[in-house]
């Protein structure tokens, strides 16, 4: 079974292979339909520049060849996993991205746990609570957390929690300069953490909340937990083996989604808790015109979906040992 | 996204904008300097390098000026100050300047500092690469070295600007040992300088902070104060905002904070806005109308919209007070060498300004059609950020009362760079523009002809041409005379008023956010984009 499900991943990463060079190379051209170039911006933010200045940046950029020349150098170092270098900033591609990657999954792995975690339990006990007071708070706290624009959560939490009380930093990821290392510096991550990761998990966990309190209560009235209540097992029994199992594909599907997306990091949560993460960086890099740094990012965020597709799939038949892996041509 | 902005504008107003906190005087108190701790600063947006040899880009300056220094500095009447350079002699003709270079100077990693430095620094890297560099340092054809300690400026013609060109700013001094023979802008020391500098590079967490500690051999003695430098990059306002309220942060630079949070925050006790330190940039902000294209290529329609247009109101409205409204290119802030005038200027803010716009329009032929409007035409806003947007928004409203009829077109930046200052395609845009301490360094290149270059952004990009003005330019360019060389400019003031290729609307104050702690913050016409040597904070 076990050997079968790596054999499965590894054919949809081959058939995944496609897919990923097939992004690359839409990425590649449609980042070029947006008028203005790297060269333009450095010299526009420089206030003034002279045209011996714009040429010398066009030539060490490679801006001055011809579009397909550059196409072709790009593909080659792509297929070698060289993501090539950031003019702009001077450094490799991949150092670049890799120097955020930490502050990206951190953030954003607190998040998953705690909306993930939460969520499927308000959305299991809203469920069992069906048409209680528990239930209709739950239900509206969701559509609240859901409905509410993330900055405005963000700034709330700022407001609150960091000006008025003054228990957490409005901002950042360490404290600047005081240099703490070892469990304090860990404690000082954890501490700049908890805003950040309570303002993104609210959107999440609203969203898993609704997930699985609908799945769940259709799972509720299916013919097969009538069956289990009629065979005279314990209400537990019923929720937990029966009903919490199928319930929960809904969120699973999603919570893939939430891994896929998460190279992007978020950039309204990054920017407004000064987090240096994926996001910011992809989106500076936009209106920067740093093609190369972002293609880099595209590039890694298209890998991962891949992946976590497969993954999520093999889980699926962990969880609802129904769902067959089909290594088939036919369907994927 | 204009809504969400507007909103999170409102809630801050509503929520934060009760402004509890007594109004003191901000009363300095006349302690002595207190030497250590940090200095934490905020500015936007992160820079791409921070050697400024390189680029000039704001932020990049206002790193790199704490890490290098110039061969002279500037007081607050803009008169030449001994930096790394102790003295100078300028010859008769004015084709030959010695400098007598400051003795036993060392870089920071301990190299000393000499002559061959500053000869490699200006002439291989500053007048090759500075975007300015060749405005500040183009008639510098050689710099000889007779000893360690002497060089000597060889001009082509005299050029009384370069004198105004030599700050730590324009003219960073950068070491010739880790340079030379390398391919400058790819050397991994443009992004960990090495320079002479009251602070030392330490580190750079990408999308995070830089951090500059205190030059210990500083030339200096005595300073720099504090111990340590740290410039935090914070991609939204209002957190900027909210870190600076709860003392996380010292100082916000110009444009890290919206003008009306600035006017909340000055009320809360433990803040204060530090003015001043603008005066060597001398920054105006205007609109550039596209002169080859009609209707603007009638100089009547041009002078309407400066009629047309209520100066006070932008600066009170919607920049908060934050600047006075501009008489022309040449900023007030040069009052201080002359170059500045205000006489027999042409004002747009007399009482009947708008009959006379709508005499002008009618003159120009722009009839009213049948919706009230003569004319359409396409404004780009600069790209830097709402309260610019909110300035179209404003233009767009007091033209249509002359039947200008306004199409407001918000890019990008690069898409804006591309089609307005590329590819000409505008009618009327917004910008502004750093006068530097001399108009030949700063302001010559809107309405000079020579600077009509597509290539070039943030040129002369109203395409005007006018052989007179072209004469006085190049007139300002070599009269050693400074009393001929300001009558120039108020010439160049009076003929550049009364044909409006640029409407000169305001000149900024570039004032920052700072805490009451910080003393000394503004010590020079640089401000923050000084080497802060002399500030310190009180504990």
């Amino acid at each position: 079974m076990w050997f079968a499900r790596g054999r499965y991943i590894l054919e949809r990463l081959v058939r995944g292979l496609p897919i990923i060079l097939a992004i690359v190379v839409v990425n590649f051209f449609l980042i070029r339909l947006a008028p203005g170039d790297a060269a333009q911006v450095i010299a526009g933010e420089a206030g003034a520049a002279s045209e011996e200045y714009m040429a010398q940046i066009r030539r060490q950029f490679g801006l001055d060849q011809p579009l397909y020349i550059q196409f072709l150098s790009y593909m080659k170092n792509i297929v070698t996993f060289d993501l090539g270098y950031s003019f702009r900033h001077g450094r490799e591609v991949s150092s670049l991205i890799f120097d955020r990657l930490g502050a990206t999954a951190i953030l954003m792995g607190a998040a998953m746990v705690i909306s993930v975690t939460l969520g499927t339990l308000l959305g299991a006990i809203a469920a069992m609570r069906d048409r209680t007071i528990v239930s209709h708070i739950i239900v509206i706290f969701a559509v609240v957390s859901y409905a509410t624009p993330l900055f405005w959560v963000g700034l709330m939490l700022i407001i609150v929690f960091a000006i008025q009380l003054g228990w957490f930093p409005t901002s950042g990821i360490i404290t600047v300069g005081a240099d703490y290392t070892g469990l304090r510096a860990v404690i000082d991550v954890l501490h700049h953490l908890v805003l950040p990761a309570v303002a993104l998990s609210c959107f999440y966990m609203a969203l898993y909340a609704r997930l699985m309190r609908s799945s769940m209560l259709e799972t509720l009235g299916q013919d097969y937990i009538r069956t289990a209540r009629a065979k005279g097992l314990g209400d537990r029994s019923i929720l937990v083996v029966h009903a919490l199992r199928n319930a929960v594909l809904p969120v699973l599907t999603m919570a893939g989604v939430q891994v896929s997306g998460m190279l992007g990091g978020s950039v309204i949560v990054e920017s407004v808790f000064g987090w240096p993460g994926l996001g910011l960086l992809a989106f500076e890099s936009l209106f920067a015109r740093d093609i190369n740094l972002l293609l880099g990012i595209f590039f890694l965020s298209s890998i991962l979906v891949v992946v976590t597709n497969a993954v999520v799939d093999v889980i699926y038949t962990i969880v609802d040992p129904r769902i067959a892996l089909n290594t088939g041509r036919t369907n994927g | 996204m204009d809504h969400l902005v507007t909103s999170r504008r409102l809630f801050n107003g509503l929520l934060l904008g009760t402004a509890f906190g007594a109004l003191l005087p901000a009363s300095q108190a006349l302690a002595n300097p207190q030497p250590g701790g940090t200095l934490t600063i905020t500015t936007t947006p992160e820079p791409a390098i921070i050697t400024n040899a390189l680029s000039s880009a704001p932020t990049t300056a206002e790193l790199a000026t704490k890490i290098f220094d110039g061969l002279l500095e500037y007081d607050l009447e803009l008169k030449p100050k001994p930096s790394l350079a102790e003295s100078w002699t300028i010859s008769p003709d004015g084709k030959t300047i010695t400098f007598k270079l400051r003795q036993g100077v060392t870089w920071h990693d301990g190299k000393p500092f000499t002559s061959a430095d500053v000869q490699f620094a200006l002439m291989e890297v500053v007048k090759k690469f500075h975007p300015r560099g060749q405005g500040n340092l183009g008639p510098v054809q050689s710099i000889d070295t007779p000893d360690a300690h002497t060089a000597v400026f060889n001009l082509a013609h005299p050029y009384p600007p370069l004198m105004m060109g030599l700050s730590s700013l324009e003219s960073p001094i950068v070491p010739r040992h880790i340079y030379e023979g390398t391919d400058f802008r790819n050397n991994p020391a443009v992004n960990a300088p090495i320079g002479t500098g009251p602070f030392k590079f330490a580190r750079w967490e990408k999308g995070n902070f830089i951090q500059l500690d205190k030059n210990e051999n500083y030339w200096r003695p005595g300073r720099p104060y504090l111990d340590r430098l740290i410039v935090r990059f914070i991609a939204d306002s209002a957190t900027r905002a909210a870190g600076i309220e709860r003392g996380e942060i010292d100082v916000a630079t110009f444009g890290t904070i919206n003008p009306v949070e600035m006017r909340r925050l000055e009320t809360l006790p433990h803040l204060a806005i530090a003015k001043g330190g603008y005066e060597a940039i001398a920054p105006v902000m205007m609109l550039e109308l596209n002169v080859q294209k009609p209707p603007f290529d009638d100089k009547r329609v041009r002078l309407a919209v400066a009629y047309a247009l209520d100066r006070t109101f932008i600066t009170r409205a919607i920049w908060h007070g934050f600047g006075k409204p501009a008489v022309g290119p040449i900023s007030s802030f040069m009052k201080g060498n002359g170059a500045f005038t205000d006489q027999n200027i042409l004002r747009f803010d007399v009482r009947d300004r708008l009959e006379i716009a709508n005499r002008l329009l009618d003159e120009a032929g722009l009839k009213r059609g049948a919706n009230g409007m003569r004319v359409k035409i396409f404004h780009d806003p600069a790209p830097f950020g709402e309260d610019w947007r909110r300035m179209g928004e404003y233009i767009k409203q007091a033209l249509a009362r002359v039947g200008i009829d306004v199409e407001l077109r918000n890019r990008d930046y690069p898409s804006f760079v591309r089609l307005v200052h590329n590819e000409y395609d505008f009618n009327m845009t917004s910008t502004w523009s750093i006068g530097m301490a001399d108009p030949t360094l700063g302001v010559q290149r809107q309405t000079w002809s020579k600077t009509i270059n597509r290539a070039v952004p943030f040129g002369n990009v109203s395409q005007y041409s006018n052989p007179e003005v072209d004469k006085l330019w190049e007139a300002a360019q070599t009269e050693i005379d400074p009393a001929k060389r300001n009558q120039i400019f108020h010439k160049l003031q009076e003929l550049l008023v009364a044909d409006s290729p640029i409407i000169w609307l305001m000149e900024m104050d570039l004032v920052a956010v700072q805490n009451k702690r910080v003393k000394d913050l503004i010590t020079s016409p640089l401000g923050l984009r000084g080497g802060l040597y002399e500030t310190w904070i009180q504990r």
